[in-house]
Order: C-alpha cells, then structure tokens, then sequence
C-alpha cells in the first residue's frame, strides 16, 4: 500500500518533471560537452554534467595488456575488481549496488584498465568510495584467485582460441608491434595461469596500475564540483607503494602469420597507421583512408559508397570491415576479411587491389568527400558515446595530464585533402604489411600471392 | 563446523581460567591425540561443506603436512603403538591452522544469510 505521504512527493516529482520541460527556446539543452578537469592530491579526474538522472563513473588506469609485465596479469586484475576489500566483502558490494540499482563493470583494452560504474545521480558518493576502496584495499586473496578467478582467466582464453577474428586480429598486432602493443589482449595459452599467475603477482601488478600517477577517474553526467568534494575525500589518504607502469615506445615492424583453425577463417590486413591525437604522429589521413576502404554499410538498403563494401557485393560469403585502431604512440589500420575461405580469399585480393588503385589516384573526388565526411561522423559519434569517451578521456588525462578534446580531433578530420589520402595509401605499401591468416590455410592466399610486401 | 567451546567464557574471567588451565592441560594429553602426533585441528570432523571448502584453501604445504599426520597417526593406530616420545606434538605445534579458515567461511555464509533476511527501508529523498 501507498501512503498518503508517499503519494504526495510523486505528485511534486511529477511537477518537477513538467516545470523541467518549461526551459526556454535559448537555454542550452545540456551541460558542457567537453570535460572538466580537476587534480585531488595528485589524483586526477575529469567530469562533464550531461543532464539526465544517471551518472556513469569510471576509473581508468593505465595498466592494459600492452603494460603488463607478466602474461595476463591484466586479465586478473580486472577480475579481481569488486572482490573482497579491507571493508567489506564482494557479496556485499554486489548486494548494496543492487540496492542502489547500480551497475558494475571492469573491462581492459590494450592500453587501459577500465573500472566502472553507473549508477542514480544522487549516489555518487557510495560509488566514488567504492573505487577508491577498489583500487587501494582489494584483498588479494589465494582462494578467490583459485575459486573465482582461474575459471574467468580460462573461459576468456577458450572464448579468445575458439574466435579466428580475434586471433586473427591479436595475430597481425603482434607481428606489427612485437612486445607491447603486440601482447595478446586475453591470455593466449594456459602459460598464463599455470606459470605466472597467482594472488601475489598480481597484488604487486595493482600495486603499480592503481599508484596515484596511473590512473585517473572520470565522471558523465554529475556535476563538477560534487565531483571535486567526493574525490577529494575519497582519494585524499590513497596511497599504494606502487610507482606505475611504463612501456617501451612501439616500433611497427610488419610481416606475415599464418594459423590453422577449423571453425572459421579470418585475414587482416594491417598497415602502420596513426596515433592518437595526443600521440606524435597523428594522420587524420589514415582515419578518412580507414573510411574510403570501409566495407560495412552505414546506410540502410545500399551497400553504401565505401570502396570495399562495393567490391565485397560480389563476396557475399566474407565480411569485410576496416578500422583504424588508434593507440598513444603508435596505430594500426586493418581491413579485417572474414567468412568462407574462398570468399575470404578472393575478398582479400580485392582489398589489395583497391589500395593500390588509391594510390594510383584513381579515385572519385566524390567518394573522397564522403569518406571524409563519415570519418569525422563516426569520431565525433565514437566520442560521444559515453563508454568509449570515458576511456579515451581517461587515457588522456593519464597520458598527457589533457583530457581528450573531439572538437579538434574533427576539425583535422575536415582539413584532409585528396592528395594526402593518395600519399597516405601509397607509403602504406611502401612499408612492410601485417598479414594474418587464420583459418582453412590450403586456401587463404600467401601475403607474396597478394602482391603485398612483407 | 569449529568445535564448540567455552575458551572465550573462560579465558573472560581469569580466577577461572587460572582454575581451568591445569584441568584442560590434563584433558588434552589424556585425549591422547599429540601421541599419535596430531594437533587439535586434525580431529575436526571433514563430512561438511564448510570444512570442506576450508580444506581446499589450505596452502599447499599445510594441506600435505595434515595428510602426513593423518596417515602416520592411523598407521600408529593400525599396529597398537604410540610414536616414540619425541614425536609427539609439542604444546607449541599444535596450534590452530584450519580453524580461522573454518571461521571465516562461516562468517562469509553468515553475512550472506543476514544480507538475504534483511528488510529494506529507503532513505528520503535528498532533494
């Protein structure tokens, strides 16, 4: 039953809502869109008030694959996130966020650990504390590591091994990078847990991921200065004995792996690409090439103006995807082909054959209008999406002490021109490829068979 | 499962902890448990999933030790003889090593029990 009382405070929630929509024409819509950011004794964080009722909070530290300095400690880390802590115990976080509705994540990529949160905004404070205790009173306990955690570490690697894409793809950033960025992003053999692993490996690799300097919070959609208070007070005695991670400076080096598999088949084609905008060499050309070779329609009914979705019409067997994978110092470009072998196979010379038509300059004026106009959509989308934004921001912040800012990412985006694309795909050949096939290797091509230089 | 017990009842009062010491001391060797060269702990009843699961998170080397003990203890059993005198447990071996583990198993389950009969009241709204 309702009380009286209770129905009365619905009735003022409800004018609320209404006198919310009585904002004038002129008002902005929402909060700032670029971040705010702030250092609480030495930690650092950054915040933007999108409006709406919820908050998403998150911790990022700089503590990927590329900087773990055994296999797959990240892989355990992230796992151990939301364990037992000093104060309470993981069923009781679990209980008290599903009490607050909350929701709990922990993700990694190759450079960043991602801790996060999201949640109603009025419980900021409860998840704030809830990181910091995360991040600097974990217990690393022996028997989670062996209940709890072996069986996550070995699931991921059975999901990573039974997946040609995600072989294929950790395949040809290993030959591009070697060590660092070329580590696998989930353990790839059982070397990991047997040989390395263990509570007290990774209680010293938290040790340096969670050290002040390493990582940073961010926050969407609460306000700043509540922000500024919680953290202050939540991360004012935090200390660990850590003194972060650091990696080497990546080299591309190139060359070509191929893989027997027999549940699928997978080729990447992979090129030294561009770094991120922090980064020292930024090529926004790489982004629009990225764009112009596509392979996956942004438009419904049409296979769209991208030149290998065009090409691929006659593979309908393989798809082909191209990205631009951005890294801090270094970025990779790759045309991921996937289906049946043949179609793979043929799909592959296909991809050759458009790149090196680019660079010949045979290349509508139009379609490079179009690829520059998607790059800069599909950035500015990318950013403002709320989860790859938190990390991108984060690793900003970490990075460079300078929040990721995506109006001058795009404003280099529109400043490309025809002739830097040309030039962009023609030192791509130039320079050694990463070529990865995974899968019915009686049938996918050779990287010499493609005419590509390895 | 750990053992039931009055130590803390006991040892709260020291008049009669003082009283109990010497009768306890007695108790213990005439159980006869540290001259087949086990400790105390050894002699917790294993057919529960709580001491089960404590069993499993022994550390390697005390899990081996304690099987050491068992089956050297039933061999000393099998052919009616006690171990020569000095390997019998020492007073300050036979400490407690599964207990704390068993105990905090138990906490655990506790805490889920009460977290699953708790009764909800929401706060107010701060606004």
């Amino acid at each position: 039953m309702y009380s009286r009382s209770s129905l009365r405070s619905g009735n003022k929630a409800l004018r609320c809502l209404q006198c919310g929509q009585k904002r004038g024409l002129a008002a902005p819509a929402s909060g700032s869109f670029a971040y705010q950011t702030g250092d609480a004794a030495g930690t650092k964080f950054a915040s933007r008030d999108l409006s709406g009722p919820t908050t998403t909070l998150a911790l990022v530290a700089k503590a990927g694959t590329r900087f773990q300095t055994l296999p797959g400690l990240t892989e355990g880390l992230q796992n151990f996130a939301f364990r037992n802590t000093e104060k309470r115990s993981a069923l009781r976080v679990v209980r008290e966020t599903e009490l607050l509705g909350g929701e709990l994540s922990a993700y990694h990529s190759r450079e960043n650990l991602v801790i996060g949160a999201k949640f109603l905004r009025d419980d900021l404070p409860y998840f704030v504390e809830l990181l910091s205790e995360v991040a600097s009173q974990t217990k690393y306990q022996s028997h989670v590591y062996t209940e709890d955690i072996v069986p996550l570490i070995k699931l991921s690697q059975k999901k990573f091994l039974a997946s040609t894409k995600a072989m294929a793809l950790s395949s040809a950033h290993a030959l591009a990078f070697h060590r660092g960025l070329g580590t696998p992003l989930y353990p790839s053999s059982s070397n990991a847990v047997s040989k390395y692993l263990n509570a007290e490996t990774i209680e010293e690799y938290a040790q340096n991921a969670y050290s002040k300097s390493n990582f940073a919070i961010v926050a969407n959609g609460a306000e700043h200065s509540e922000v500024t208070k919680w953290v202050g007070e939540f991360f004012k005695d935090f200390s660990t004995s850590g003194s972060g991670l650091s990696g080497e400076q990546s080299k591309y080096y190139g060359g070509e792996e191929r893989i027997a598999h027999a549940s699928g088949n997978t080729m990447v084609l992979a090129f030294s690409g561009s770094t991120s905008h922090t980064g020292s060499s930024y090529k926004p050309e790489i982004q629009v090439l990225a764009s112009l070779l596509g392979g996956q329609s942004s438009i419904k009914w049409s296979p769209g103006f991208s030149l290998l979705s065009k090409a691929g019409a006659s593979f309908p067997g393989a798809t082909i995807d191209t990205k631009s994978v951005i890294y801090s110092d270094a970025g990779l470009l790759s045309v991921t082909i996937d289906g049946s072998a043949k179609d793979v196979a043929s799909a592959a010379a296909e991809a050759v054959k458009t790149i090196k038509a680019i660079a010949g300059g045979s290349i509508a004026k139009e379609d490079i209008k179009k690829a520059i106009a998607n790059a800069k959509f599909a950035e500015l989308e990318s950013g403002q999406n709320i989860n790859t934004g938190i990390e991108l921001t984060g690793a900003g912040l970490v990075h460079g002490g300078k929040a990721y800012q995506l109006d001058e990412t795009a404003k280099e985006i529109d400043g490309v021109t025809e002739e830097k694309v040309k030039q962009a795909a023609k030192t791509l050949l130039e320079h050694k490829a990463s070529i990865s096939a995974v899968g019915d290797l009686y049938i996918l091509p050779y990287a010499t068979e493609l005419g590509l230089n390895v | 499962m750990s053992q039931p017990s009055l130590a803390k009842f006991v040892i709260k009062r020291p008049w009669l902890k003082r009283w109990m010491t010497p009768l306890a001391n007695w108790y213990v060797d005439a159980a006869g448990y540290r001259k087949l060269g086990l400790r105390a702990d050894d002699l917790i009843p294993e057919e529960s999933d709580t001491v089960l699961l404590a069993l499993k998170r022994l550390p390697p080397k005390e899990a081996y030790d304690r099987v050491f003990r068992m089956r050297r203890a039933f061999q000393c059993s099998l052919s009616h003889q006690l171990l020569p005198k000095e390997e019998h447990t020492k007073v300050e071996e036979d400490v407690p090593y599964l207990t704390p583990i068993i105990e905090e198993i138990e906490a655990e389950l506790k805490e889920r029990e009460d977290l699953e009969a708790m009764v909800v009241n929401k706060k107010p709204s701060r606004t």
